[in-house]
């Protein structure tokens, strides 16, 4: 029994997507098996460089790259969507595994929850 | 009792992207839940949606959304428990 949680909204415009980590990161604590999908515009989560002081926040980037401490499986990302948004594999954060985010990919999860 | 597939959980209103992207994901042995601003979309899910739709009372209620049971089955807070359990797998949109 795996859940999915998925990000669809960028970063630093809302707390929705942050509030999806925090949940993610929390199962992943507990030994609940958890896997992270972004996909529409929450694949710009997914770029590297990213300098948010200049808007005095927090890197979502340094966030993300606490998933595999905390036990979470997978950081997937739709491979149309990063073209959509002209990211490049090189330019994603390491350990972003580029999938189809369609009905397929969801039946392999028994829960998938949509951030915010 | 029969066995959902899919038990889609749907509550953001027909503007959302999200809400067109559930209508376009669910299957015909899929069961799309209408709760919160979801339930506005009632007319436009029950017209697109190939397979069951169901909606959430007490949130039609709060809104002043009614409905006959041709667009929709209408069900309560522990209906919709009782469904959570009986889907294969469940997406909440």
């Amino acid at each position: 029994m795996s859940t999915l949680i998925v990000i669809d909204q960028p970063p630093y415009g809302s707390w929705a997507g942050r509030e999806a980590l925090d949940m993610a990161f929390s199962l992943a604590a507990f030994d609940q098996p958890v896997s992270l999908l972004f996909c529409g515009a929450g694949v710009n989560w997914l770029r590297k460089g990213q300098e948010p002081g200049t808007i005095r926040q927090k890197s979502v980037e340094k966030n993300l790259a606490a998933a595999p401490i905390f036990g979470v499986e997978a950081l997937l990302a739709d491979g149309d969507d990063c073209k959509r948004y002209g990211l490049e594999a090189e330019q994603l954060l390491d350990g972003v595994t580029l999938v189809q985010a369609d009905s397929q990919l969801f039946t392999n999860y028994s829960h998938t929850a949509f951030a915010g | 009792m029969t066995e959902i597939q899919t038990l889609h959980i749907l509550n953001k209103s027909p503007e959302h992207p999200r809400f067109a992207r559930c209508l376009s994901i669910a299957g015909p042995a899929d069961t799309i839940l209408l709760i919160e601003n979801g339930v506005l979309g009632l007319g436009a899910a029950s017209d697109r949606a190939s397979g069951k739709v169901m909606v959430l009372a007490p949130d039609m209620a709060a809104r002043g959304v009614n409905s006959s049971a041709e667009l929709a089955e209408i069900i309560d807070y522990e209906r919709m428990v009782e469904l959570t359990t009986r889907a294969q797998q469940v997406i909440s949109w």
